[in-house]
C-alpha cells in the first residue's frame, strides 16, 4: 500500500493528464459512434451540436433550454423538470470537481494542445498583469447570468421590456467555441456559417465565428486562454464547496516559493500564497493538479478524494519529475 | 655571522598563517572531540585543510565568478562555464584587515569580506565578482571592494517579495546578469546547457535534502557542525567531487541509521538553529551548542538550510521559462532578514521545529547586523506564542566571548533537559 502511494506520488503528471485526457476526449467526441450515451447534464463540453458522435451533452445547453418557458409552466412540470437535472448535472459535477475542466473537458484539452505546440515552437506564453487579472475574473459570472436570464426573456417580459426574439434561445451556445469545434473534430464543419436569415442570427453567429478565431489565437499564446471566461467554470463553482474530489494545502509546510503559481495555467496566485486555507479549489481552479506536482514540500499539497489522499506533492516525486534525480532513471 | 638568514614574516604570510591556525583549530575540534566520528567526512575536513592551511588552489582551470551572497543564481554561472565561489567569510584575521577599512559598528561577516579582498590573498581568486543589492552593508562594500582594483557588478535586488513588481523587477535583474556574464565568458547562455546546470544543482539539492531526513531521526547520526561544513564547503567545492562525497556520507548515515549509531547522548536537547550564518571557521556558537550536550537538528541560516531548500523547478524547458523559475526562486522563498515583511521566516522555524521534533531555538545575530538584530524580536514574541523556547545571542568573531556565551547557552540548554523531564 505505502509503495503504491509513492509510485503515485512519484507518477509523471504531465504524461498522465496527456493520456487521460485523450481517452476523456475520445468518449467525449466520439463515444456516439459506440453507442455511448451519458446523459444531457454533463458537467462539461460535450457539445450537443456534435450529434452522432458525442458520448453525452453539455447541461448548459439543457439548461437554457429548461429556461425558456414562461413563468406558470415553470411553475409547474417544467420546474420540476428543471431541479431534477440541476440536480444530476450536481451529481456528476461533485464526482471530480473541477477535474472535469482540467481532465476531461474537449476545449480545454484543445487549449492544452495548442499550448504543446508553442511550448515546440519555444514562444513565451503571455500572462496578464495582476490587476487585469483580478479584474477579468467577474466576465465568466456576467456570461453564466446572461446565458440564464436571456431565455426566460424569451418566454417572459420582465418588468415591461418586451419579449426577446426566438433566435436567441441558445445564446451561449451561438457564441461558445465548442459548437464549431467539436464537430469540426467528426469531420463536420457545417457549425461553419454566418446565419443572414435575421439581424438575431446575424448579430450571433459573427460573434460566434469571431470568439472561434479568438479562441484559436488565444489559447495558443495564453494558456487555456478560454477557461478565464468560461461561464461552465461559473456554474460549477457555486456547487464546488461539497465535491468529493479536493485540492487541500497544508499552509504551514509551504514556504511560498512559488512554483506552484508558475505550474498553474490559469495563474491563481492563492496558491502560492495563501496560506490558511485549506481548500484551495478556487473559482479558476482546473483541477489539473500540476501545482502538486510542481511542489517541492512533502505533504503540502494533495488531491483528496472523500477523505482520502490520492496524490501528493513530495521531494522525491518532485526530484523524479523534473528529472533532477542524475542515480535513478528519470522521466525523461 | 654573516650567514644567518633573518626571515620577516611577509604581511600576507602572517595572514596565511592566522587564518591556518583559525582553520586548524576547529577542524582538530571536529576531528577529535566528539563522540563516534564520521570517516566519510574526512573528505570535507581534509577539503577545508587543503584550501585554508595549505592554500591549494582548486579551480585553476575555469574562470572564477565570486558571489556576494546566495542570491546570485549558481545555475547561470554554470551554464556559462564559470566556477560560482561564495566570498562570505568567516575568519577572525580578516576581520581584522576589514575592521580599519569600514565602520566599527559593521557586521564582522562584512568585515571579513572585505578585508579579505583587501588583503587580496586568495587561494582562488575570483576573476569577476556579483554582488546582488541585499542588506546595506553588504551593497554599500561593493564601492570599497571595487576600489581595491576588483571587477564588481552589483545586481538589484528587490527589498520587498511580494509584489508582482519586484518579482518583474528581479527577473530583468538576473537577465541583466546573464547577459553580463555571458558578455565577460563569451559564451553564449544555450538551453542544453541551463537545463543540466539547473539539474545538476537540483541534485545537489536533493542529497541536502536526503541529509537532513537522517536528522528527523530520534538518534541523531550526525553533528550539526558537520552539516555546516558540507553545506559551507558548496561555496567554493568543485560539484561534482562534492556529489560525490556527500553521496558518500549518505550511504554512510545510512549504516549508521541502521545500527543506531548516534552523536547525540540520551537527553541531549535537539536545537534549531537561526539567525546569522555560521561560515568556516566562525563556529563559535553551534560549537558551545553542540559541545553543551545539545545536538543542531536543523537550521534556517544562508549558510545552510536557505542555500539549498527550494529548488528551481520548471514548467517548460525553454529558457524563457528556466530563466524565470531560476529568479523566482532566488527572490520568492527566500527568508533573508532584509526583506520588509518576514512572515515567512517565523513560520519556517516553526516548521523546521515541528518537522525536527526540536526542543528549543538557537538565534544567534553578529553584533552590526542590523537586519537580524532587529528580526529578533518579532521571532521571540512569536516562539513564545508557539510555546518554543528560543535564545537570542549577540557574537562576533572573535575568539575571546567565549565564556560568557557558553554560561548562557549553557543554562538555556539545562533547561530545556528539565522541560523535557518535566514532560515525562
Amino acid at each position: 500500500m505505502l509503495n503504491l502511494k509513492r509510485k503515485i506520488n512519484n507518477m509523471n503528471l504531465v504524461r498522465f493528464r496527456f493520456w487521460f485526457q485523450i481517452v476523456a476526449f475520445l468518449i467525449i467526441v466520439y463515444g456516439g459512434y459506440v453507442g455511448l450515451d451519458l446523459g444531457d447534464k454533463l458537467p462539461t463540453f460535450a457539445c450537443v451540436y456534435n450529434s452522432e458522435g458525442t458520448g453525452g451533452k453539455c447541461y448548459v445547453g439543457m439548461l437554457q433550454h429548461d429556461l425558456k418557458h414562461p413563468l406558470e409552466t415553470f411553475m409547474g412540470f417544467a420546474g420540476y423538470a428543471f431541479l431534477i437535472s440541476l440536480a444530476m448535472f450536481i451529481a456528476w459535477f461533485w464526482v471530480l470537481n473541477k477535474g472535469w475542466c482540467g481532465f476531461v473537458c474537449p476545449l480545454g484539452t484543445m487549449q492544452d494542445w495548442l499550448t504543446a505546440l508553442r511550448e515546440k515552437l519555444k514562444i513565451r506564453f503571455s500572462e496578464y498583469s495582476w490587476a487585469n487579472r483580478s479584474k477579468i475574473k467577474s466576465i465568466k459570472y456576467i456570461l453564466l447570468i446572461l446565458l440564464l436570464i436571456i431565455p426566460v426573456m424569451i418566454s417572459n417580459s420582465i418588468g415591461g421590456l418586451p419579449k426577446l426574439p426566438n433566435g436567441l434561445s441558445m445564446p451561449f451556445c451561438d457564441i461558445c467555441p465548442g459548437r464549431m469545434l467539436i464537430p469540426a473534430f467528426t469531420g463536420n464543419f457545417n457549425q461553419f456559417y454566418i446565419d443572414f436569415s435575421s439581424k438575431t442570427d446575424l448579430v450571433m453567429t459573427i460573434l460566434g465565428m469571431m470568439i472561434v478565431g479568438l479562441f484559436l489565437v488565444g489559447s495558443f499564446i495564453k494558456k487555456r486562454f478560454f477557461c478565464y471566461f468560461c461561464p461552465m467554470a461559473a456554474l460549477q463553482y457555486i456547487f464546488s464547496k461539497p465535491a468529493l474530489l479536493k485540492l487541500y494545502k497544508d499552509g504551514a509546510k509551504c514556504t511560498k516559493c512559488g512554483d506552484c503559481y508558475r505550474a498553474c495555467d490559469m495563474d491563481i496566485l492563492e496558491i502560492a500564497d495563501d496560506v490558511t486555507s485549506k481548500n484551495l479549489v478556487t473559482e479558476d481552479c482546473i483541477l489539473c493538479l500540476k501545482c502538486i506536482a510542481a511542489c517541492p514540500e512533502d505533504g503540502c499539497l494533495e488531491a483528496n478524494f472523500i477523505g482520502i489522499t490520492i496524490f501528493e506533492s513530495s521531494k522525491e516525486g518532485f526530484i523524479l519529475r523534473m528529472a533532477m534525480d542524475m542515480q535513478k532513471e528519470s522521466h525523461e | 655571522m654573516n650567514n644567518i638568514n633573518h626571515n620577516i614574516e611577509s604581511p600576507k604570510e602572517k595572514q596565511n598563517r592566522h587564518k591556518a591556525m583559525e582553520a586548524i583549530k576547529l577542524l582538530n575540534t571536529l576531528r577529535e572531540d566528539f563522540k563516534a566520528p564520521i570517516s566519510s567526512m574526512e573528505y570535507f575536513y581534509d577539503l577545508f585543510e587543503r584550501v585554508h592551511c595549505k592554500h591549494e588552489s582548486l579551480h585553476d582551470d575555469k574562470t572564477k565568478i565570486g558571489t556576494m551572497c546566495i542570491q546570485i543564481p549558481s545555475e547561470i554561472i554554470y551554464a556559462l562555464d564559470g566556477v560560482p565561489i561564495r566570498l562570505c567569510n568567516g575568519f577572525y584575521t580578516d576581520d581584522e584587515i576589514g575592521s580599519d577599512l569600514m565602520p566599527q559598528k559593521a557586521c564582522p561577516l562584512i568585515k571579513a569580506t572585505v578585508g579579505h579582498f583587501a588583503s587580496g590573498n586568495f587561494t582562488d581568486k575570483p576573476d569577476i565578482v556579483f554582488s546582488p543589492t541585499t542588506c546595506d552593508q553588504k551593497t554599500k562594500a561593493g564601492v570599497t571592494i571595487e576600489s581595491f582594483g576588483y571587477k564588481l557588478i552589483d545586481i538589484d535586488f528587490p527589498r520587498t517579495k511580494e509584489s508582482e513588481a519586484s518579482r518583474e523587477y528581479w527577473r530583468r535583474s538576473v537577465k541583466q546578469f546573464a547577459v553580463e556574464l555571458s558578455r565577460f565568458q563569451g559564451k553564449k547562455l544555450t538551453r542544453t546547457s541551463l537545463k543540466n546546470a539547473i539539474k545538476k544543482i537540483g541534485y545537489a539539492q536533493s542529497l541536502y535534502h536526503k541529509l537532513s531526513e537522517f536528522r528527523k531521526n530520534e538518534l541523531v547520526p550526525i553533528l550539526g557542525l558537520d552539516v555546516f561544513l558540507v553545506t559551507n564547503a558548496f561555496f567554493f567545492d568543485k560539484i561534482d567531487n562534492w556529489i560525490e562525497a556527500t553521496e558518500k556520507l549518505l550511504s554512510e548515515l545510512e549504516i549508521r541509521a541502521k545500527e543506531k549509531i548516534t552523536v547525540s547522548g540520551k537527553a541531549s536537547p535537539r536545537i534549531v538553529y537561526t539567525g546569522s550564518p555560521p561560515i568556516f571557521p566562525n563556529y563559535k556558537i553551534p560549537l558551545i551548542v553542540e559541545q553543551s550536550d545539545a545536538i543542531i537538528v536543523a537550521d534556517e541560516t544562508c549558510s545552510s538550510n536557505r542555500m539549498f531548500n527550494d529548488m528551481v523547478a520548471v514548467d517548460e524547458w525553454n529558457i524563457y521559462d528556466m530563466m524565470d523559475s531560476i529568479s523566482d526562486k532566488y527572490l520568492k522563498a527566500c527568508t533573508c532578514p532584509i526583506f520588509t515583511k518576514n512572515e515567512d521566516r517565523i513560520r519556517r522555524v516553526i516548521q523546521l521545529v515541528r518537522a525536527y521534533k526540536a526542543d528549543g531555538v538557537v538565534y544567534q545575530a553578529f553584533a552590526g547586523c542590523t537586519v537580524y538584530e532587529m528580526e529578533q524580536r518579532s521571532v521571540l514574541e512569536a516562539m513564545e506564542k508557539e510555546g518554543i523556547p528560543i535564545i537570542y545571542l549577540e557574537s562576533d568573531y572573535s575568539p575571546s566571548q567565549g565564556g560568557q556565551l557558553s554560561t548562557r547557552v549553557e543554562a538555556f540548554i539545562e533547561s530545556l533537559k528539565n522541560r523535557r523531564r518535566m514532560k515525562k
